[in-house]
């Protein structure tokens, strides 16, 4: 069993039975900043709804923007945000932490919802939609500054997070960038973006290969 | 380990989502009983999952949470199913006594009741012979016993701190944080995990006593499956210190929760959880 970093822990105690044992936290809010999502993801087995709440504040955010690139339309990102955190809470056991961290899975739903509800649509969205999926654009906007959830540590956290991959991205060349944001932000399978790039299938198999492969070495240390 | 079947670049391919559906179908279903490409195949999804982050940042608008909230219905707990369900099955239970008690009065009225009636004043009588008889002998038991109760009590405590003890010092041994679940929740908490003699040890302190009628009960789960490893009760002052033998046939659990069901136990988890711990997170003692 591997180790995860579990903040908050009391080591030994002395406890006196006089009075209230209490918790190394003073508030809910408190308590749950300090719990990996794992940990969170166990007390909303359990049926917790404040940790249920705890997790959507962490990443809603996340969540609403990579289905709005996806689909390009904020009714449609909202309610897609909305079956993927209600499916969080319904079905909380296909979440195995020994499989990977919260975020992974999290967004490997999140993108699928979004890409069956692009394609139930025929794609009609992304021709309407404003922002090109492929724009490098978004690899040069500046992150936003500002704290959204009620823990700060954890929106710093987010924030390096996005800030490395952004920098990992920019590293990969422009073909294989493409072809990966091709796939993973607007649906399209190798065979899709081989005919829209008129471009050979085992080229696009290629720049995929080697888009993963980049990244993974960048980002090693956050997988 | 057996090479996996599914390759690193067709994980990639399919965690960026740019297999053909019938090939990602096919995918999905040899995962689902293929250990080591599941692992491969979570890996590359969560390197997939980051390109996520470069998404523009856009905030979730404020109403999407109470809608979420709402939605989904994580705004009401989940112990009130729980307690409309059990006040609905006494309701049940009341009402079938109701049908049986009528029913056995009406054969009682038909029946002889005069030679009824002397037969059960012999019985009462018999019955309250025996008892006085019994209370006599269990009295004097009961002065003997006591002592030898309370000793062997407080031997088996002793052993079971001494096997505690143990424990800890063992190499094997790993520990994981217990966290109350819910707001009215008291009590601190810890698993041990005793990989070399299977036990799982369960210690707490500043425990309530469980509701009258009702006892704490400990499961773990794996791949979604609540498993009871027993119940217990804490002692006086709240503490609690209890082992449980942990199945042979499997290697590691998810989770574990405590419940307070109905005394003796209950085959399936019903009652409301007042802990949680996340077994992922053991740690070397």
């Amino acid at each position: 069993m591997s180790w995860q970093s579990n903040p908050g822990t009391p080591g030994v105690r002395k406890i006196d039975r006089a009075e209230d044992a209490a918790l190394p936290y003073d508030s809910p809010s408190a308590a749950f900043a300090q719990m990996t999502d794992a940990a969170l993801m166990v007390a909303v087995r359990a049926g917790d709804a404040a940790a249920f709440s705890a997790l959507y504040d962490r990443y809603a955010d996340l969540v609403f923007s990579a289905s709005l690139r996806i689909l390009g339309d904020r009714q449609l990102a909202e309610d897609t945000t909305q079956d993927v955190f209600i499916r969080v809470w319904q079905r909380p056991e296909l979440f195995v932490a020994a499989r990977g961290r919260f975020p992974g899975w999290l967004m490997s739903i999140t993108r699928n919802r979004s890409v069956d509800e692009l394609r139930s649509r025929g794609r009609r969205l992304r021709r309407e939609a404003s922002a090109p999926a492929d724009s490098d654009d978004d690899l040069t906007a500046d992150l936003p500054t500002e704290a959204r959830s009620d823990d700060p540590a954890w929106s710093a956290q987010l924030h390096d997070e996005q800030a490395r991959v952004r920098a990992a991205l920019r590293e990969i060349p422009t073909e294989q960038r493409a072809a990966l944001t091709m796939a993973y932000f607007q649906g399209l399978t190798q065979q899709e973006i081989a005919e829209a790039l008129s471009e050979p299938l085992g080229t696009i198999k290629t720049r995929i290969r080697l888009g993963m492969q980049k990244l993974r070495r960048s980002l090693k240390d956050e997988v | 380990m057996d090479a996996p079947h599914i390759t690193q670049e067709m994980a990639d391919s399919y965690a960026v989502g740019a297999l053909e559906r019938d090939v990602s179908a096919l995918i999905q279903l040899h995962i689902a009983d293929c250990d080591d490409c599941s692992v491969l195949v979570a890996d590359a999804e969560e390197l997939a999952a980051l390109l996520a982050y470069s998404a523009p940042r856009v905030e979730a608008p404020r109403h999407l949470r109470d809608r979420v909230l709402r939605e989904s219905g994580a705004q009401t707990p989940r112990w009130r199913t729980h307690v409309a369900r059990t006040g609905r099955a006494a309701v049940g239970i009341a009402a079938v006594l109701a049908v049986v008690a009528s029913f056995t009065g009406m054969v009682m009225i038909r029946g002889d009741v005069d030679d009824l009636r002397e037969q059960n004043n012999v019985l009462k009588t018999q019955v309250d012979q025996a008892l006085s008889q019994e209370v006599e002998i269990a009295s004097l038991k009961s002065e003997v016993s006591l002592g030898d109760r309370r000793a062997f009590e407080l031997e088996t405590a002793a052993r079971d701190d001494r096997e505690l003890l143990a424990s800890l010092l063992s190499s094997s041994t790993e520990v994981a944080d217990v966290f109350p679940v819910g707001e009215n929740t008291r009590g601190v908490g810890r698993l041990i995990w005793d990989e070399e003699q299977r036990l799982l040890y369960f210690v707490a302190t500043n425990l309530s006593p469980a509701p009258v009628g009702d006892t704490y009960q400990i499961w773990v789960d794996r791949d979604g499956r609540w498993q009871s490893l027993g119940s217990f009760e804490p002692d006086e002052n709240g503490f609690v210190r209890r082992s449980f033998l942990l199945s042979n046939d499997i290697a590691v659990y998810q989770s574990a929760i405590v419940t307070v069901e109905r005394a003796g136990g209950s085959f399936e988890r019903e009652g409301l959880s007042v802990f949680a711990a996340d077994l992922a997170t053991l740690k070397d003692n």
